[in-house]
């Protein structure tokens, strides 16, 4: 049977194998990235480029702020929310009484969507809030403290910056807390037999062996990081304009189709490269 | 594959295996040929509902042909108006039912955000397979609607009897050379003011002033109140919806702009453009600064946080139904060259070649009802745009907001200001006033060297749209 042999070979089998993966990249992935190009840089059948013009150029355009704070808060929320994770990982590492209920409420952000973060915490810190209201009553403040507004805008960064790291530490903690259980708890008790302090422990032992999902959950975290939208949409609007909140922008209140998707084509870029850093760095770190 | 007697456990999976995979990529190629096929082929193989429709489409027999049999008919109504919850549930369970009881047509209503609407249509339109039968949206929306051809010629329908609309609507409702839309609802914004704020009047203004839009109701007036208020009680008490989503644009080119310069656009860097801007910054002072978030400002008033707001009639008229004892509604300020106001206008348009034209046309002639006006103005806080309703008002909010928009109305230096018909560049529009109101306003930049620039862009965006600058430009 000639076609029953053609599947025995092995690289025909491997085509075989892999071509629904590939049918799914072609029609959820690469279309779309496609499309995007076209919508971005095609116009009438023809190259333009209006949009990039637009971007970089136009007095309309807050491009390179939005540049500028998608960065800063990915540089201020990964790190913290990587270390707050950490801290909870070492501190959840032994069992005790109590200790599912602590990992629920921990995870608990995961279940809400971003948008409802935003919510709360814009409800919570507004001038009439719980919180003002909170240190009002207290007498620690006179007048209420006003988070928002153009004029409070480090004070609306913040506000961000908690609701960020408020909604999001779960996921990278959930994904370096997995990486955690897998470790064999004989290599602890073999260290402390030794006599390890709790730094070589924590140094030696278990940062090398969730580095992996560490790995996984520094990239998760910052693919997600350069997306950053419905907090920043709802606490600030577009006194601080991030990357995908322009992109919106362009499309609901500019009806901009081309300007939206060179933003996004921008977010995937930098999603792109900064994946491909993470991975490079970490297998070199990894083999060495 | 070389013996037989390789065929052992890992092998046979691996065939399973094989053979799974063939059987995926089979079936995602068929449904991806039969996909394109359906595509390419004809509009008669959809869902069921759409078969039903797309007879009627292919065959050009008159829509009405359809309506006459007993078929139950169902009409897709899109509407980017009466969208929040509690507006739907008004549409949905008290203004439709009486019009399904008495044609037996059923509708379905589909709130939508502008963008949507624009992509949903244009998506249906280029398809060729329209299933919205009725739109609801702003003027400037069905204007950009209107200019891509995507609208039918309402005056094929004829005329809608015993009611009559203010002359400016109908001019309005012709774009293109058709009639675009029937005017359905209109609205405006209005200054809503904290009983409170009225203790700390300036000297020489009153109540009355303030409430009727005397003369002595001026944007230096409002200043000066405002610094009093400031003064007494150390709360910023003004309140403008400047976020992203607010419609403070239209307070800058609306209100702010004609009152001052006379016009929205062809003075935008005059000299007195800069006396308004400077005037503006002073203004905001005394400004909530939490404002650059704001969207709509019945939550700031409701919990107090502001004491004097600007906004849209359905914007703040949860303020004023919670409270009615607390609130009221005043015509703006004037400026020096008179009260500039702007009128809102939402029309029904019937998209081209939509199913069930003829079952839109009979839902648009009860949507314009004057009673079915009076409900919705009742309900929902939109104004009746035919003519004869608002007399017959019942006691409670709802005066307090029709006498505020009446008392705005017949200010006698009113300065009528209608939102420019731009299509697509409506958006570059209201953005260049942000961006102006950005500038000057919270970034401290000068008035002279922002706004040449921006003139320039304001001026080629008409230019790229083929449109004429708006009432009271002329």
């Amino acid at each position: 049977m000639p076609l029953f042999s053609l599947l025995q070979d092995s690289r025909v089998k491997a085509w075989l194998l892999l071509s629904p993966t590939i049918l799914y990249l072609t029609v959820f992935i690469a279309y779309p990235i496609v499309d995007s190009f076209r919508i971005a840089f095609v116009k009438n059948g023809s190259l333009s480029f209006d949009a990039v013009d637009f971007l970089l150029y136009s007095p309309l355009s807050e491009f390179w702020s939005a540049l500028k704070y998608t960065f800063l808060l990915a540089i201020l929320v990964i790190p913290t929310e990587t270390l707050l994770a950490l801290t909870a990982v070492i501190l959840l590492f032994k069992r005790f009484r109590g200790r599912d209920a602590v990992i629920y409420v921990l995870v608990m952000p995961l279940a809400l969507s971003d948008l409802a973060a935003g919510l709360i915490w814009y409800s919570m810190l507004t001038g009439k809030g719980f919180l003002n209201k909170l240190l009002l009553n207290l007498g620690l403040i006179s007048e209420p403290i006003i988070f928002f507004g153009y004029e409070n805008r480090w004070l609306t960064f913040l506000a961000v910056y908690l609701a960020e790291v408020w909604r999001s530490t779960a996921i990278v903690f959930v994904i370096l807390f997995a990486g955690a259980q897998l470790i064999n708890r004989e290599v602890f008790e073999a260290a402390e037999v030794f006599g390890a302090s709790f730094y070589v422990k924590l140094r030696h032992i278990l940062i090398p062996m969730i580095k992996p999902s560490l790995q996984a959950a520094l990239l998760i975290r910052t693919l997600f990081a350069f997306q950053v939208f419905a907090v920043v949409w709802i606490l600030a609007g577009r006194d601080i304009p991030v990357l995908a909140g322009e992109a919106y922008y362009s499309i609901v209140e500019l009806h901009k189709y081309d300007v939206a998707a060179l933003y996004a084509i921008v977010i995937a870029l930098l999603s792109a490269s900064i994946g491909l850093i993470y991975i490079r760095v970490f297998r070199e770190t990894l083999l060495r | 594959m070389s013996s037989r007697r390789s065929f052992r456990r890992g092998e046979a999976t691996s065939r399973y295996l094989l053979v799974g995979a063939a059987i995926v990529v089979v079936i995602i190629l068929l449904a991806l040929g039969y996909y394109f096929y359906s595509q390419g082929g004809a509009e008669t193989t959809t869902s069921p509902e759409a078969t039903g429709e797309a007879g009627t489409a292919t065959e050009t027999t008159s829509p009405a042909a359809t309506e006459t049999t007993t078929e139950k008919v169902t009409l897709i109504w899109a509407s980017t108006q009466l969208v929040p919850p509690t507006e739907q549930q008004f549409v949905k369970e008290e203004l439709l039912p009486p019009f399904t009881q008495e044609t037996g047509i059923d509708v379905e209503f589909i709130g939508m955000s502008y963008g949507d609407l624009n992509v949903r249509l244009q998506s249906e339109i280029e398809s060729g397979k329209v299933t919205i039968s009725l739109i609801a949206d702003l003027h400037g929306g069905l204007d950009l609607y209107a200019s891509k051809g995507w609208l039918e010629d309402l005056s094929k329908f004829g005329s809608l009897e015993g009611r009559e609309f203010p002359q400016v609507l109908e001019d309005y409702s012709r774009l293109y050379g058709i009639k675009a839309y029937v005017p359905w609802l209109t609205a405006t914004y209005v200054f809503v003011v904290n009983k409170e704020a009225f203790k700390y009047l300036p000297p020489g203004l009153t109540e009355e002033d303030v409430m009727t839009g005397s003369e002595k109701w001026t944007y230096d007036a409002l200043l000066e109140w405002a610094k009093n208020i400031e003064a007494a009680t150390g709360q910023k008490p003004l309140g403008f919806p400047a976020g992203p989503k607010g419609l403070f644009h239209r307070f800058l080119h609306g209100y702010l702009y004609p009152s001052f310069t006379g016009a929205q656009v062809k003075n935008f860097d005059s000299p007195e453009a800069v006396q308004m801007w400077n005037y503006l910054k002073e203004l905001w002072n005394y400004v909530h600064p939490q404002s650059t978030v704001y969207e709509a400002m019945a939550a700031p008033l409701l919990n107090g946080e502001v004491l004097i707001a600007w906004d849209h009639t359905a914007r703040i008229k949860d303020a004023i139904v919670q409270k009615p004892d607390q609130f009221v509604v005043v015509p703006a300020p004037a400026g020096p060259k008179g009260r500039g106001y702007i009128l809102v206008i939402v029309g029904l348009a019937i998209p081209k070649n939509a199913p069930h034209q003829e079952a839109a046309w009979k839902l648009i002639e009860y949507l314009t009802r004057p009673d079915v006006q009076r409900l919705i103005l009742e309900k929902v806080g939109f104004f009746p745009a035919v003519s004869g309703v608002a007399e017959k008002l019942p006691e409670g909010p709802l005066k307090i907001l029709a006498q505020g928009v009446g008392n705005q109305l017949n200010t006698p230096d009113s300065l009528v200001a209608l939102i420019p018909s731009l299509g697509e560049k409506g958006g570059d529009f209201s953005n260049t006033y942000r961006e102006a109101f950005k500038a000057i306003v919270l970034e401290g930049k000068d008035p002279q060297q922002v706004l040449p620039e921006l003139k320039q862009y304001l001026l080629s965006l008409f230019q790229q749209a083929g449109a004429s600058l708006p009432p009271p430009d002329e």
